[in-house]
């Protein structure tokens, strides 16, 4: 009886996943759009929740609903007066948009369910579990992203990077918000210390139960996010040179401690298994940290104040005006 | 000595951690590791011809588990020439971005983009892959708009969508492949692969993301804006680096991967699509008013002679011809980055010193700057295939193969494409020639002319006389131990 249920409600939940993206994407206005995927969002955590994916479901709703939907919502402030309306001349293409993406799709099944008359349904998992005693961490998600693709991470990792050092090559941040009222700074106020720790707490359980760096890092942006909100032009960031220190911590950790393994006539990446679980802590501290303040720089948009004062040496100085006409004005 | 394999990588990622901590060191970190890598990138080289195929899992786990770095001969050649011409467009962007804020905010962004190229080379997992693709794709589009004006920031934006279309569908390939085949590792994917829907479909969706990035007509309308907008010497590595490990991805796929499900239809509709480009990218490239469109465009043609060779290495049975054709393409496509970085650091030069690039305003520019004039005819050389540039040999091997399968449908394409890619280059050459009111009477060359020179002279000439060389390399690493084919 209760197997039905689940699978009535498997259905509901499947429907309204297609029925939000569709309505996400065909919506003229632009801001309806954005919270549409937001909610969207929402339900693939609850999908994943449903797979007994929590790792992932934590991380959709945190990364994907969260902090994506914080940094469309502030990209929108920038786009007043834009509809998402099509202009004329315009739908021929987007009508060959839609037969294409529908012809995807349907090879995409076509595919995939293939594979799965192909498949055994086993794939890595097997080879995972039978390895985990080596990895030095519980959770087998974490062993993955930290042991055995470590160096699919780090060069995710290096993604982030390089995401953030285009935002801070465009243009300088948005202008800050006024402080709020009193209810809305209070409020940050309760909040903050709450979230501070809840991103520790993710961080260190991420060895033997669903969490780790990526969500940790999301949560503290959080905490960036909401300070700038609540009116902190520079969203908890610390100066110029140690936000830059903050921002290479993650990978300059993880590539450090590849090469000392590396040095100690191992494979790049190999930890000794007694000390792998130190190691992957350190790892992910280090990562989060990072991951935390490019989000917390993407949400302000772009270079904060003062960002390239210490970039020339004093006789160009004389150049900087016209560098600030062409890329900061 | 499998720890080579992590230099290229990691040397340039490290340094561009350091470039953005100590901004005002960019120049001299940038040199340094730029040089470190093409050191490292020798020694991978060096290394290969001794002994073939050299892998390494890293994190000690198995391949499949975990994940694993190759180099074969086709990886470590192309290696070799990202290193070289990106440590001299670095040289060149050291003198092109005046500006100390600039160089600050490019060379973060260059040096991920080295190690991105060098990651995607050297992957052996295709999870892996899409990764790095995203990281090239990334910084390749931030580089894009370091120029910061409105036209460069559109066409970034546009590049930046394509850009993820194209790795979304990769990505779903991969799905499929891994909910089929339950490994990641191309090694394990070439033994189990069959001839079946799953496959071809997930040949299908990573081909079709790997077209759109390596602008396969009829998606390379991202390309020209996208590479003409940009500051020269990221156009530069855009046209001759960025476009060419797409491209490297898809024969690395078609040959080593997917082999099983190869069927000469899809490799001629690929054939077709190349064919197209040839035309209409030599075509535009003779309409284009500025010189780096005509860059731009001239990629989108030369990019079509390199999927030409799809349907006649489908056509071959393995052997001696068959070597001869994959050498051939791998020389196409080296003299290509060499001689369109040079084509592209040249446009930049002009462009500085003239304030524009409009061809038909070009007249005075052999005086004013001879050894720039040279590089675009030594470059133009190389994208007309004249003897002896490495262009010649390969498109000579073209022929020769479609004259082997019986396929002299591309024997006129060949021909024509040729032809126009003379007119283009001789009418840049003729307004070049063209007397000026721009009375520059100094015939020493620039210090910002000589990366551009250094760049064509390999194109033409250095890779014209060691392709034989070239051929030998290729083929001892594909039948070394270890390899896999």
């Amino acid at each position: 009886m209760s197997e039905l249920l689940w699978v009535l409600f498997d259905l509901v939940l499947a429907g309204l996943t297609v029925g939000l993206a569709w309505v996400a994407v065909a919506t003229r206005e632009l801001r309806r759009g954005v919270l549409l995927f937001v909610g969207l969002g929402l339900l693939l955590a609850v999908i994943w929740a449903r797979l007994r994916a929590p790792d992932l479901a934590l991380a959709e709703a945190a990364i994907g609903a969260g902090i994506a939907g914080a940094l469309l919502i502030a990209a929108l402030r920038d786009e007043i007066g834009v509809s998402a309306e099509p202009e004329d001349g315009y739908t021929a293409s987007r009508r060959l948009v839609d037969l294409g993406a529908i012809g995807l799709l349907l090879a995409l099944s076509w595919g995939l369910l293939d594979a799965f008359l192909l498949s055994d349904g086993v794939r890595l998992a097997e080879g995972v579990a039978e390895r985990l005693g080596e990895s030095g961490v519980i959770n087998p998600v974490t062993a993955v992203l930290l042991n055995f693709r470590a160096y699919d991470t780090l060069l995710e990792l290096a993604v982030v990077f390089a995401a953030v050092l285009g935002v801070l090559s465009v243009g300088p941040a948005r202008p800050a918000l006024e402080a709020g009222s009193l209810v809305l700074t209070g409020l940050v106020r309760w909040l903050v210390p709450i979230l501070v720790v809840v991103a520790g707490y993710l961080l260190w359980v991420g060895a033997h139960a669903p969490g780790g760096a990526f969500q940790a890092g999301a949560m503290l942006a959080a905490v960036a996010v909401l300070l700038r909100l609540g009116g902190v032009a520079h969203a908890g960031l610390p100066g110029t040179a140690a936000t830059r220190w903050l921002l290479v911590l993650g990978i300059g950790v993880f590539v450090i401690v590849g090469l000392s393994v590396m040095f100690a006539d191992r494979a790049f990446l190999q930890y000794p298994g007694d000390i792998a679980g130190v190691l992957i802590l350190v790892i992910e501290i280090a990562a989060t940290l990072s991951i935390a303040t490019a989000l917390a720089l993407a949400y302000l948009g772009g270079r904060p104040v003062g960002w390239e004062a210490d970039c020339d040496s004093p006789q160009h100085r004389v150049n900087r005006g016209a560098a600030d006409r062409g890329g900061d004005a | 000595m499998t720890d080579l394999l992590v230099w290229p990588i990691l040397l340039p990622l490290l340094a561009s951690l350091l470039a953005l901590v100590f901004p005002r060191r960019g120049d001299w970190i940038g040199g340094m590791a730029s040089l470190a890598v093409l050191i490292s990138a020798a020694w991978l080289v060096h290394s290969v011809w001794d002994n073939g195929v050299i892998a390494v899992a890293l994190g000690g786990w198995q391949p499949g588990l975990g994940i694993a770095l190759r180099a074969d001969g086709l990886s470590s050649v192309l290696l070799l020439m990202v290193a070289i011409v990106a440590l001299t467009i670095g040289i060149y962007a050291t003198r092109y971005f005046d500006n100390a804020v600039v160089r600050a905010r490019f060379w973060p962004l260059w040096l991920l983009l080295l190690a991105a190229l060098n990651a995607l080379l050297l992957s052996g997992d295709v999870f892996n892959l899409y990764v790095t693709l995203e990281l090239v794709g990334l910084t390749a589009v931030a580089l894009g708009a370091l120029g910061g004006s409105r036209d460069a920031i559109v066409a970034a934006l546009r590049y930046l969508t394509i850009g993820l279309l194209g790795s979304m569908a990769f990505l779903a390939g991969v799905v499929v492949l891994y909910a089929a085949y339950g490994t990641l590792d191309m090694v394990a994917l070439a033994s189990v692969v069959e001839d079946r829907p799953a496959t071809w479909v997930a040949l299908m969706l990573m081909t079709l993301g790997l077209l759109v990035k390596s602008a396969l007509f009829p998606m390379h309308f991202w390309l020209p804006p996208a590479h003409a907008n940009a500051p020269a010497p990221v156009s530069a590595a855009l046209s001759a680096l960025v476009v060419k490990v797409a491209f490297y991805l898809v024969l690395r796929l078609w040959l080593d991967v997917f082999t099983v499900a190869l069927h000469p239809a899809t490799a001629w509709m690929l054939g077709l699509l190349g064919a197209v480009a040839v035309l209409w990218g030599s075509y535009r490239a003779l309409r284009a008013p500025r010189l780096k469109l005509l860059a731009a465009y001239s990629t989108v043609a030369q990019l079509g002679y390199l999927f030409l060779f799809l349907p006649l290495l489908a056509g071959l049975p393995d052997g001696p011809a068959r070597e001869a054709a994959f050498g051939a393409v791998v020389l196409f496509a080296l003299t290509h980055g060499f001689a369109k970085s040079a084509l592209f650091l040249g446009a930049g030069v002009i462009q500085q010193r003239a304030g524009h690039d409009r061809i038909e305003e070009l007249g005075g520019t052999a005086r004013a700057l001879p050894v720039t004039t040279f590089v675009l005819a030594l470059s133009g050389i190389a994208l007309i295939g004249l003897p002896p540039s490495g262009t010649f040999l390969a498109k000579w091997q073209l022929l020769a193969a479609a004259v082997e399968t019986g396929q002299w449908v591309w024997i006129p394409v060949v021909a024509v494409g040729s032809l126009l890619a003379g007119a283009y280059v001789f009418r840049v050459l003729g307004h070049a020639f063209a007397p000026g009111d721009r009375d520059g009477s100094a015939l020493a060359a620039g210090r910002e002319e000589l990366p551009a020179l250094a760049l064509a002279l390999v194109a033409t000439v250095v890779l014209g006389l060691a392709a034989g060389g070239l051929w030998g390399f290729l083929d001892f690493a594909a039948m070394s131990p270890g390899g896999a084919r």
